[in-house]
């Protein structure tokens, strides 16, 4: 190949590169809501300024292992798990309509934040015989920030 | 740090600019040894080892190795890794000339910076034999590195990789390392540096048997005056250069820990789906959303001119929500295009053009006169359609723009491209936007446009917080950039003893290489081939072995007839056209061995033979199919190769196959077409994909013809496979294939 040859390709490169138009905005931007929830949002304090939203906020992202199998609002279908919203305070098994195991229903267990701190963390050793086989959290700070998240979302 | 000054090609020719790029050194946090090939004058260590030292806001340069304090030799390479396997081959070039521990080498992809681009690549990209007189140096190589970095050359295709990064930048800073940690060590050792042998990131002296791991010299080695030219190995002392050493990207990608484009996780990160106008250049004219509005995690919906995005907190819910959209399109020119006008539109130019019109490629001797003369004319016309890229991941782009700044995340060819593509779209400064590449899944060319990266660029801007814009692959289909459709005509003449005396061809539109069309190894007196340019709407892209992947399959369909028209057998013909050429005659051969080219094949069977270089490589290939069914069956597939030297065969062979299932695809079933302006198919059931049961057991034989002119492997594989399958159709059923793919035509 010449030079002469190869400078047509060039030329247009280079006119290509230099010609950018400005890039519009949206002709029309419908915002439906903020990205957040309800708790998060109303809350005048942020999470920088306040350390329980910041928990709170932690929680949200860490709940991103549960979200697979767990809803996390109100009157949600049921996934491969329950919805856990407004979970705090009810017995084990009080989600209508999801077939929980045997183990689970008889546990007699009302869920506290130590109680679900004692499951998430092992599952099967706190439940023998419970259908949840994933999603157990190692760490006492991700759970913490969990349950606190699940808390929030809880009716009391 | 080391002294700064350095990078002079020898003393006496400081700070001049050379064929050989810069050597910089410097020591690094944590006592660090690089050693890099540098593209400008001026040691850009300072600046960079911060990026290096701590793995971070990763960037790029042409190649740069470091030795840790745990003589661990990382090599820093300046592409990205498509499934091609260019990580693994030009670390092994590297760590080869180093003698490093292949069992400790790692991998660091290299940031997206713009004054790091390649001047070798932008070197061979624009002139790949330009000879410059040594005097006119300087201004030819500082030319071309600032064309490099204009036209964002960090970029990985044209089969570029190891040709040009890898054998110029890639070795040499291998070699230089090397040599230095050895001065250091005659120094320290007080022995000659001849008498020190290195091996496996170890440098050893026999005499005195003294051993030491190259991390214990890595300070004192960069206090060491730097080689001018380091000394490159001949290919009898390679140790890991033509080894076929295992994929350093395989088990990440068997275990799932890869990270892709698509894979970006940015917390707080919301999704869009998109869906841009089908006809290219329309804009939405109106849009009805009522519905989307009440669907379940509908954030935003936007009208962004040329296309609407639904962002919610999903990608599912955006998509469905999409699905709802009513839009209303304005009017262009393109709405009343469709494929048949098209193609008529090419016969039209081409018609205009006659015997003299168009732009002239190539041109020797008297084609009109020879074409006269000729004992026995030959004339054909053939067609391609469209093809899309049909990557595996479709195309998608993470971005956030907030306070003045902006983080893109993607899997891009050419990542300073896609920054600069960024900053345009957000408004913001070159410096302002961070460009995080990953793994492509699949890129084919397609990732080298820009188009993703500004839309997602476009909609995190009007949001406000980070958006992963994921494309459907009905859009990915149908908004792709497209290899050209594209008509060829030929004519040829052949004189009384059936040799080619006149070759002439007209074809639409030429992209890139410029020297697809041309049939320079071929003999033939008189030739002139020349193209028209047809304007449309759609929008072109580079594909598998651009402009080849049309030509392959004009010229050798071509050549066939002639050798048809001249009574003579396909492999005999090119056999004549390639005398004197003896690395061409070699391939030409090898392949015919291969495929037992003599030897009878059942009824209804057939073998056609195609031969294309391209990208600095010779093949070969011959195809046997079956054609006993209603559906022509390619049984087998010999390819016999030409690269020069092959650095990795493992990688090689791969490439080779690899371009077989994407070229087979194109060939049996490959079509895009259009109607009122738009793409017809959206998805795999009407763009289909090869199916396992239909690949061809695939051989390839290697020949090593030119250990210092490397020729590509990702694209060369791919032009011949179209005309050999249909040669073969030829030479079992006597029909012709003019016009692929071939589910348009019937063989009941």
């Amino acid at each position: 190949m010449t030079i002469a040859r190869a400078l047509p390709l060039l030329s247009l490169i280079l006119l290509a590169a230099c010609s950018a138009d400005p890039v519009p905005g949206p002709t029309e931007q419908i915002i439906v809501r903020e990205p957040g929830d309800a708790a998060v949002e109303t809350a005048v304090a942020t999470p920088e300024a306040d350390p329980e939203l910041a928990l709170i906020a932690a929680g949200k992202a860490a709940f991103a292992n549960c979200s697979a199998c767990h809803a996390i609002v109100a009157d949600a279908a049921n996934g491969v798990g329950p919805t856990l919203y407004g979970m705090i305070g009810k017995p084990a098994g009080a989600v209508d309509g999801f077939a929980y195991s045997d183990a689970l229903n008889a546990s007699g267990i009302i869920w506290t934040a130590a109680e679900l701190d004692a499951f998430i963390a092992n599952p099967a050793a706190k439940i023998p015989g419970t259908t949840m086989v994933a999603g157990a959290l190692a760490e006492p700070e991700q759970r913490r920030a969990v349950i606190a998240y699940i808390e929030s979302l809880s009716a009391s | 740090m080391s002294d700064a000054e350095t990078m002079a090609d020898s003393p006496k020719k400081k700070g001049k600019w050379t064929r050989r790029a810069f050597i910089g050194a410097g020591v690094v946090a944590g006592g660090a040894l690089v050693v890099g090939v540098a593209v400008r004058p001026g040691n850009p260590i300072d600046r960079l080892s911060p990026m290096l030292a701590n793995g971070q806001d990763e960037q790029l340069l042409n190649a740069w190795v470091k030795v840790g304090a745990d003589n661990v030799v990382t090599a820093v390479i300046p592409h990205v890794e498509m499934g091609q396997g260019v990580y693994t081959a030009l670390a092994q070039m590297l760590a080869d000339e180093m003698d490093a521990d292949w069992a400790t080498v790692r991998i660091l992809e290299a940031p997206a910076d713009k004054k790091y681009v390649s001047d070798s690549i932008g070197r061979d990209f624009l002139f790949p034999d330009l000879e410059v007189p040594e005097i006119f140096e300087p201004t030819v190589a500082g030319g071309i590195l600032e064309l490099a970095q204009a036209m964002g050359l960090q970029f990985t295709g044209g089969s570029f990789s190891v040709r040009a990064t890898g054998q110029r930048a890639m070795r040499t800073a291998g070699a230089a390392a090397r040599e230095m940690l050895i001065a250091a060590a005659a120094s320290e050792w007080n022995v000659p540096a001849t008498e020190i042998t290195t091996e496996n990131s170890m440098l050893s002296h026999a005499k005195s048997g003294k051993s030491e791991p190259f991390a214990k010299f890595a300070t004192a080695a960069a206090e060491q005056s730097l080689p001018a030219k380091p000394k490159l190995k001949s290919p009898e002392n390679y140790k890991l250069m033509g080894k076929p050493l295992a994929r350093h990207d395989i088990p990440e990608k068997v275990d799932g820990s890869a990270v892709f484009g698509i894979d970006a996780n940015v917390p707080g990160m919301k999704y869009a789906a998109v869906k841009a106008a089908p006809v290219v250049g329309a804009t939405v004219a109106s849009m009805d959303a009522s519905a989307a509005k009440a669907m379940p995690g509908v954030l935003q919906i936007l009208n962004m001119g040329d296309f609407v995005a639904v962002v919610a907190d999903g990608y599912w819910q955006a998509q469905q929500a999409l699905n709802t959209i009513d839009t209303q399109y304005s009017k262009t020119e393109g709405d009343d295009l469709n494929l048949d006008g098209l193609f008529a539109r090419y016969d039209s130019y081409l018609n205009d053009a006659g015997d003299d019109g168009g732009d002239i490629e190539t041109e020797e001797g008297d084609v009109a006169d020879a074409f006269v003369r000729a004992t026995t004319k030959v004339e054909a016309e053939y067609k391609v359609p469209f093809l899309a890229h049909a990557t595996m991941e479709p195309m998608n782009c993470t971005a956030w723009v907030r306070d003045g700044k902006c983080d893109v995340w993607s899997g891009h060819q050419a990542p300073v491209n896609a920054r600069q593509a960024a900053a345009d779209a957000a408004g913001l400064d070159f410096e302002d936007v961070t460009y995080h590449n990953a793994y492509l899944g699949g890129g084919f060319g397609r990732r080298s446009e820009k188009d993703n990266i500004e839309m997602a660029v476009r909609i995190a801007k009007a949001t406000g917080y980070p958006v992963k814009m994921i494309w459907s692959r009905e859009e990915d289909t149908m908004q792709d950039h497209y290899r050209p459709s594209a008509t060829s005509r030929f004519q040829g003449g052949l004189d009384a003893d059936g040799k080619a005396v006149s070759w002439s061809n007209i074809h639409t539109h030429l992209f890139d290489p410029q020297e697809a069309p041309t049939v320079p190894y071929y003999n033939i007196a008189n030739h002139k081939i020349r193209k028209v340019d047809v304007p449309t709407h759609l929008r072109f892209g580079p594909w598998r072995s651009v402009d080849h992947s049309q030509h392959g399959f004009f010229i050798e369909s071509f050549v066939d007839e002639m050798a048809h028209a001249a009574g003579k057998d396909g492999y005999a013909f090119r056999r004549e056209l390639l005398a004197g050429s003896d690395r061409h005659l070699k391939i030409l051969d090898l392949a015919a061995k291969m495929s037992g080219w003599d030897q009878p094949l059942p009824e209804k069977h057939g073998r056609g033979i195609a031969f294309v270089p391209s990208f600095g490589s010779i093949i070969a290939q011959v195809a046997e199919v079956d054609m006993s069914g209603a559906k022509p069956k390619v049984k087998k597939i010999y390819v016999a190769a030409d690269a020069g030297f092959v650095v990795n065969p493992d990688g090689f062979i791969a490439q080779m196959e690899s371009a077989i299932v994407y070229g087979l695809t194109a060939t049996l079933y490959g079509e895009i077409s259009i109607k009122n302006g738009a793409v017809q198919q959206s998805n795999f059931h009407d763009y289909q994909m090869l199916r396992i049961n239909e690949m061809p057991e695939v051989e390839v034989q290697i020949i090593n013809g030119d250990h210092k002119r490397l020729g590509g492997g990702g694209e060369p594989g791919l032009p011949p496979l179209a005309p050999a399958v249909t040669n073969a159709i030829f030479a079992a059923t006597g029909t012709r294939i003019r016009e692929l793919p071939l589910s348009k035509h019937s063989f009941a």
